[in-house]
């Protein structure tokens, strides 16, 4: 584990855009509190952003109607949520027991070389970031990179290379 | 007490009370059961696991006290080897990352971790890897410094502020080994009962800005008293030190348990009037401008007494019900009007409903016992037709603003009983130093009809007088504590089975009609 309790202030206050403002609304009536919502406002920042700002936290805080506090701590404990700016392509391997036996190993030293950056840190301009994580839950097809969320299986240092030649 | 079960402790019977986890009830027969993240006001959570004991019933080998009913004919077990490997193995844990700077610790000599480590198993440390580092010498708000790195995350400070403050200032952020308290950044810790997390605390994370660094708790002499800051009257220690060659100093106030009254916690306003009776006191009999020998104001007194024709005589609302029995005869004796006026001491709606009342005074309920008038039209008219006014302690600068008081007291003599060098002793003719509330004993009434009696805890250089004397000196016929006692009972039936140093600690609830006794 790290110490994640620095957060980053963008400087200017945070709002959901449209949309989510409506998905928040929509979520909301699902649950029996309000603070169960804490999880899921926290996720439709980092889908809006990229990332969560200390600005959003406090936004959803006060828009759920609970301390601040109760979010700084759901949000630096669960390491899925990105307290940084991220690269516009955010790479995920996974580096649990299935996929480092089928070889995450070659496609991070693949990516560190290629993108000439270590996990959890951003290319310089700014097009990738990559990450370990912990088990995707896709071990039968080990192994796994998450790219942006998706899930691209069976990977080789050859598929990744043509992956990455999409991702702009 | 309350209905007694019996269970088994090591195999010893005990008596205790039922309704109560196991370290609330079996510590109450005087059996400790380790615990940090424990506290009577805050519930059991159970993280600590420092409380760990084995019930000899067919349950999982351990179970953590605290979450944990005490039941009839339980088999508990504290002793045998396998629960003194598990407190040894969690102290040990939870020393991993604890810096040694016991040394420099404000928390030595009352901190649990010092304690239980020496009491169960004195771990030796195994760790070859660094500490992991955090932040020290956080400023939280309100007062509080926080050091990350002592912090044992038992939550009691973070429960505190969303259970009782209901503020939530505090979290535990991120986890594991590098889990840490802290506050979100910008929203700092802002409540009245901030200060009660450096109390709760059990290790030295938690660290009063005020206290810290001004006095090792073990020369601290602890004595109980009544907080005068409102009319709750939250019981607490006062914690006081006389360093060689020095005056006996008052270091902090710390509340003292009375379920019947203010429970564990006082607020940081009252904590810190332990101030005021350090500091700005009037140290010396004033005759004029003159500083003389308190024999020789008190001559001055009587004298002034003898030639003037109407006397008025005004009570402060903190004064303790003896003081103020001995200063109502003082005023039947020399034929004087006495008067509690004291609306300044009220601050409409700074009550909170928990531990803070409007009323600011300390005894309102005892000039309504005994039948002192309060009104401003009585104490103006009073005033203005007496020749002299002897003002025991009441602050009237918190009623009137200097003006108005100077336009008030223009064509009379003022003798003031003063415990503070300010602005009113300042404008008195005469004035002579008296005691604060933590230099006598006596008595007083909550805004609950509570009686609480508290005794004398410091003894200052000056050696200021008692209200109660002063008034004996100037002819009040009640010359002791004793007699002032006997008079009150006059007024409390309550107290025929009391002497003064014997009513119950947690005070005495008077009942309806003894309350209805009071305007009679």
């Amino acid at each position: 584990m790290s110490d994640r309790s620095q957060l980053i202030s963008t400087g200017k206050p945070f709002q959901y855009d449209k949309e989510r403002d409506a998905e928040f609304e929509r979520l909301i009536k699902r649950y029996p509190t309000r603070e169960s919502m804490i999880l899921p406002s926290l996720w439709l920042i980092q889908e809006q952003e990229g990332w969560i700002s200390q600005e959003a936290i406090a936004y959803v805080a006060d828009r759920i109607g609970t301390f601040a506090s109760k979010v700084y701590e759901a949000v630096t404990f669960y390491t899925m949520y990105q307290l940084h700016p991220m690269g516009r392509n955010h790479l995920c391997v996974c580096r649990t027991l299935s996929c480092w036996l089928r070889g995450k190993q070659e496609i991070v030293d693949y990516l560190k070389n290629e993108l000439g950056i270590s996990p959890g840190q951003i290319s310089e301009d700014g097009r990738f970031s990559l990450e370990e994580v912990e088990c995707l839950g896709h071990c039968g097809t080990a192994p796994v990179v998450q790219v942006n969320g998706e899930f691209h299986e069976n990977m080789d240092v050859a598929k990744l290379k043509a992956l990455l030649a999409k991702l702009q | 007490m309350a209905d007694t079960i019996k269970l088994f402790v090591n195999g010893v019977e005990v008596e205790v009370e039922t309704g109560k986890n196991l370290i609330d009830a079996i510590g109450a027969v005087g059996i400790e059961i380790p615990h940090l993240c424990y506290h009577p006001a805050l519930g059991a959570d159970g993280n600590c696991r420092m409380c760990l004991v084995g019930i000899e019933d067919g349950r999982p080998p351990l179970v953590p006290a605290c979450k944990t009913p005490a039941q009839a004919g339980m088999k508990v077990l504290l002793d045998a080897a396998h629960i003194k490997k598990i407190q040894r193995d969690v102290m040990e844990l939870e020393l991993i990352n604890h810096p040694t700077d016991c040394p420099i610790c404000d928390q030595a000599g009352e901190c649990k971790l010092q304690d239980y480590y020496m009491t169960y198993g004195r771990p030796e440390s195994r760790m070859t890897v660094p500490q992991v580092q955090k932040s020290k010498k956080l400023d939280f708000g309100c007062g509080v410094v926080h050091d990350q790195e002592r912090c044992v995350t038992c939550g009691r400070c973070v429960r505190f502020c969303r259970e009782i403050t209901k503020t939530g200032e505090l979290g535990i952020i991120n986890r594991t080994d590098d889990a840490r308290v802290n506050i979100f950044p910008g929203r700092p810790i802002n409540n009245r009962y901030a200060l009660n997390v450096v109390d709760l605390c059990p290790v030295g994370a938690m660290t009063s800005k005020d206290f810290r660094f001004k006095q090792r708790v073990w020369f601290l002499k602890k004595a109980p008293g009544i907080c005068h800051g409102c009319a709750k009257g939250c019981n607490i220690t006062i914690e006081h030190n006389r360093e060689k060659y020095q005056d006996d100093i008052i270091y902090r106030f710390r509340p003292r348990l009375n379920r019947q009254v203010n429970g564990y916690f006082m607020c940081d306003a009252g904590r810190l009037s332990y101030r005021q009776e350090n500091e700005g006191r009037l140290l010396a009999a004033r005759l004029g401008s003159q500083i003389r020998p308190l024999e020789d104001v008190l001559a001055a007194c009587t004298r002034e007494i003898e030639q003037a024709g109407k006397i008025a005589i005004l009570l402060s609302p903190n004064c303790s019900l003896e003081q103020m029995v001995a200063v109502k005869a003082l005023a039947a004796k020399l034929q004087a009007s006495l008067s509690g006026f004291s609306t300044g001491y009220i601050k409409e709606g700074d009550g909170d409903g928990l531990l803070i009342e409007d009323d600011k005074a300390a005894n309102r309920a005892g000039l309504a016992l005994l039948g002192i008038d309060c009104s401003r039209e009585s104490f103006e008219k009073a005033v203005r037709d007496a020749q002299l006014l002897i003002n025991f302690n009441n602050d009237l600068t918190r009623t009137y603003s200097d003006s108005e008081l100077k336009k008030l007291l223009k064509d009379t003599k003022v003798i003031i009983a003063a415990t503070h060098d300010d602005r009113l002793s300042a404008m008195a003719d005469i004035a002579i130093p008296v005691a604060t509330s933590s230099e006598y004993a006596g008595s007083l009434i909550n805004c609950h009809n509570i009686l609480q009696t508290f005794a004398g805890a410091v003894s200052r250089n000056h050696k200021p007088a008692n209200i109660g004397e002063i008034a004996a000196k100037l002819g009040s016929p009640l010359q002791s504590r004793a007699e002032q006692f006997a008079e009150l009972r006059k007024y409390l039936s309550v107290l025929k089975d009391f002497e003064a140093d014997t009513v119950p600690a947690e005070g005495l609830k008077l009942n309806e009609s003894e309350a209805a006794n009071v305007t009679a």
